[in-house]
């Protein structure tokens, strides 16, 4: 019955392709169509408040004409570039490597260190802000303080005086459990006879890390490195929470930039051009993500 | 990697003591922000710096729900990320499973275009998400309005309006969580052997009674992992209630923590203590759920 047949399989694929609509009408009204329309929004005048709010008008280029002569923007630019490197590459890199190498020892308390460690990762961003209020407030009794008192270093006021240093500090605090789940999931794809070979050879452990372990994990690291960067782009809520920019722009990430142009001084046009530049970013580095994932359907 | 069982048992005795010590130091990093937030929270006498409290009280839970407006975030946060939650589980469920069993041309770009998703920063999107779901709520005002009448179509607006309503936030909650729910629930009917439908189909059962006799059985650990991750992701979230909510009425705990906390002359910090560790709770507590998920799922993205 190769007629009947056919029809079946015809009435399948349109029911598979009804209970998708529902996903695919939500990501479409509220993230394809958007997405969209910021490139429309940032080419008008679009505001929230005053005459451009009734009547906004198309200005062409006159956005990105103005984003590439302010000064803002570019250090916005900057600060989002070193928050990154600092905490996503660096940070959150090296201490989740270290976590997740010395963590594939026997050891008896391993659990607890395991649970330690991943407990940063479930905190809601403003409790993350809230909480590092305290520990880096200014004067001696704050935490921070008494800490690297113990070291000489004299109290100061951290946020105030070394607000992007204390920011990536409190990323790497957030992202040490993601970067060493995912390099753990890579170490253990490493088969122990490799080591016990080397062992053989009377290879020394720094030379077993650094020319087997490192090269094996290499394309873990490098997709951990394009996931944590797009998300460490995305990061708003604690940012504000802590500094809310400041001071004077020295924590002004690209989404806090976002946010001020278009919620503070309600320019969603100028806004617009901002996101745009974001997104830009952020797909190109997905592309090479998606090409890197190698994605088997 | 270091190794797992040197030669020499004094060497490998010495390196275990750096491991614990480096362990230490990192745990004691990621710790110590917990204490002050607990410890001042059962002190009568908080301040903004870590110490021991001289009087233990739980004073500052009991304001948060009978003097300030405690409960009603805590309700308007469950209502608003539960209801997400639940919407991301059945859609993430249908979908994940129809991109599972497709064998139509559009299964690959529609992956991809997922990832892609996955990688936009909300915070990028907000603007002209904040322009959508602006004309979408004046026009709905105004049929609201025409039909109900001004007085009655305010009170409603609150419930289905897109600023400033619940049904808003929700939708965008959900739909920010979807991309991530729907690939965990893909992979997760790929390694769901067809045989079982197959069986249920020679019974004849239709596509409703396959959905529900064989495959939300068959699903409920992969529907765990996708509706943990969506609640912790949704609970934490505090961009979307910053920008799409402003009534008092509606306000969730993440907004209820930071206003109380802008209140710069009264800076209470056991009350503010005290709400950030029953805002915590939740996502702790569900974080400790979605654990064993968290490997499968994070290197599910990474296996190259």
């Amino acid at each position: 019955m190769p007629w009947i047949q056919l029809s079946y399989e015809r009435r399948v694929a349109w029911q598979l392709r009804l209970i998708l609509l529902p996903s695919v009408l939500l990501l479409l009204a509220f993230v394809i169509y958007p997405a969209v329309y910021s490139i429309y929004l940032s080419l008008t005048n679009e505001a929230l408040t005053g005459a451009a709010a009734l009547k906004p008008r198309f200005v062409g280029t006159r956005n990105y004409a103005r984003l590439f002569s302010d000064a803002k923007f570019w250090n916005s630019l900057l600060v989002t570039l070193i928050f990154v490197i600092g905490s996503a590459v660096i940070g959150q890199f090296v201490l989740g490597l270290v976590s997740a190498v010395l963590l594939r020892r026997p050891l008896r308390w391993k659990p607890i260190f395991n649970s330690i460690i991943l407990l940063p990762n479930a905190v809601p961003e403003v409790v993350a802000g809230f909480m590092w209020i305290s520990m880096l407030a200014g004067g001696e009794r704050a935490t921070l303080s008494r800490i690297v008192a113990f070291f000489g270093i004299p109290a100061a006021d951290w946020l105030q005086t070394f607000p992007l240093t204390m920011i990536i500090i409190v990323n790497t605090w957030r992202g040490i459990a993601t970067a060493m789940i995912l390099l753990t999931a890579g170490l253990s794809a490493i088969s122990e006879e490799i080591y016990e070979a080397a062992r053989m050879d009377g290879a020394t452990p720094r030379q077993m890390f650094t020319r087997i372990t490192l090269p094996l994990i290499a394309p873990t690291i490098f997709l951990y490195m394009l996931v944590s960067t797009v998300s460490t782009i995305a990061i708003f809520g604690f940012v504000y929470a802590l500094t809310r920019g400041g001071p004077g722009g020295a924590t002004e990430l690209i989404s806090i930039y976002i946010y001020n142009q278009s919620f503070t001084a309600f320019q969603l046009g100028y806004g617009s051009a901002v996101a745009v530049v974001a997104l830009a970013f952020s797909l190109l580095i997905g592309v090479v993500y998606v090409r890197a994932l190698k994605v088997e359907v | 990697m270091a190794p797992h069982h040197a030669h020499n048992p004094s060497k490998r005795r010495g390196a275990d003591l750096s491991a614990y010590a480096t362990l230490s130091v990192i745990s004691i990093f990621c710790a110590i922000p917990f204490f002050w937030v607990l410890l001042a929270s059962i002190d009568g006498n908080a301040s903004l710096f870590l110490q021991w409290p001289r009087e233990l009280t739980i004073d500052n839970y009991v304001r948060i729900f009978m003097q300030e407006d405690g409960t009603r975030w805590v309700l308007n946060s469950l209502f608003v990320v539960g209801t997400a939650t639940l919407i991301v589980m059945v859609l993430a469920g249908l979908g994940g499973y129809a991109l599972s069993r497709t064998r139509a041309w559009w299964k690959r770009p529609f992956l991809y275009t997922i990832l892609l998703i996955r990688v936009l920063p909300t915070t990028a999107l907000i603007v002209p998400l904040y322009k959508v779901l602006l004309t979408a709520n004046n026009w709905l005002g105004g049929v609201l309005r025409a039909i109900f009448g001004n007085g009655p179509a305010r009170e409603i607006l609150k419930y289905v309006g897109f600023i400033d309503g619940y049904l808003g936030l929700i939708l965008v909650l959900a739909t920010m969580q979807l991309p991530l729910a729907l690939w965990i629930m893909k992979t997760f009917f790929d390694t769901v052997p067809r045989d079982y439908e197959e069986a249920a189909l020679m019974d004849g059962a239709t596509m409703l009674q396959r959905i529900r006799r064989v495959l939300i059985p068959l699903a409920l650990p992969g529907l765990g992992a996708a509706g943990l991750f969506a609640f912790i992701s949704a609970w934490g979230d505090f961009l979307l209630p910053l920008i799409l909510l402003s009534s008092p009425d509606l306000q969730t705990l993440p907004l209820g923590l930071f206003r109380a906390f802008l209140r710069v002359n009264t800076i209470d910090y056991g009350f503010l203590a005290a709400l950030a560790f029953v805002y915590l709770l939740p996502a702790v507590i569900a974080f400790g759920f979605a654990r064993r998920f968290l490997v499968q799922t994070f290197s599910g993205g990474v296996k190259g």
